[in-house]
């Protein structure tokens, strides 16, 4: 998806993991998908470079449908919909 | 995933729950053996303690180590495995040799997190079953 795109989606539940490292977003993101119902989106924001490349190959791996990830100033939001 | 978890040191500690993590997210079952020093470190009165850990590594380095840990918000290590329980099957077990090494004959005397006290028969079935071995 377009950046305009991603940065215009009504997110189902939005995970702030500013906070932590790796891997701490990707718990929160695992933690998170819990509640959600299939066809949800999520967004995961990470301030951890690593992250883009972890959540997109998690949500790939779990059957996730990753859309992208948007470059904000000091961090990333992430977006996905859940399986 | 079967880890067997020599070492108690902070830095090595810290290494284990990011790999820990890792697996968790990935709903990895992991079964972790603590040895020899490792029991020391999740022993009531010394698990979550910095001060109490040693590093493996570049000792002399250990204060800028954890104060790197805490300006890029690193979660402590104890942290990271009592979330890994929660978010998979993640076992642990101390053997009944360290743990008395270090002064810990009872399950009681280890954290919670910690599920029995072992023998090294069941790590090596554990190992022998699973596809992961790692030793830290």
């Amino acid at each position: 998806m377009e950046q305009e795109e991603l940065r215009n989606l009504n997110v189902d539940k939005s995970v702030d993991a500013r906070a932590t490292a790796c891997p701490g977003p990707l718990l929160a993101a695992k933690k998170a998908v819990r509640e959600l119902e299939s066809g949800q989106l999520m967004e995961v924001m990470s301030a951890d470079p690593a992250t883009k490349r972890d959540i997109p190959k998690w949500a790939q791996k779990k059957g996730h449908e990753y859309l992208g990830t948007v470059e904000e100033d000091g961090y990333f939001r992430i977006y996905m919909k859940v399986k | 995933m079967t880890i067997a978890l020599f070492s108690g040191s902070i830095d090595k500690l810290t290494g284990a729950s990011i790999i820990l993590g890792g697996a968790a997210a990935d709903d990895m079952d992991v079964e972790i053996f603590v040895l020899m020093q490792g029991a020391r470190a999740f022993l009531k009165d010394v698990a979550g303690d910095p001060a109490k850990l040693n590093m493996a590594e570049n000792p002399e380095m250990k204060e800028e180590f954890l104060a790197s840990l805490d300006r890029l918000k690193v979660t402590p290590w104890m942290d990271f495995f009592k979330e890994a329980k929660k978010l998979a099957n993640v076992r642990i077990y101390v053997c009944g040799l360290a743990g008395k090494i270090w002064g810990g004959n009872e399950l009681s005397d280890f954290v919670d997190m910690v599920d029995d006290i072992v023998g090294i028969g069941e790590c090596i079935t554990s190992m022998q079953e699973s596809d992961v071995h790692l030793f830290i």
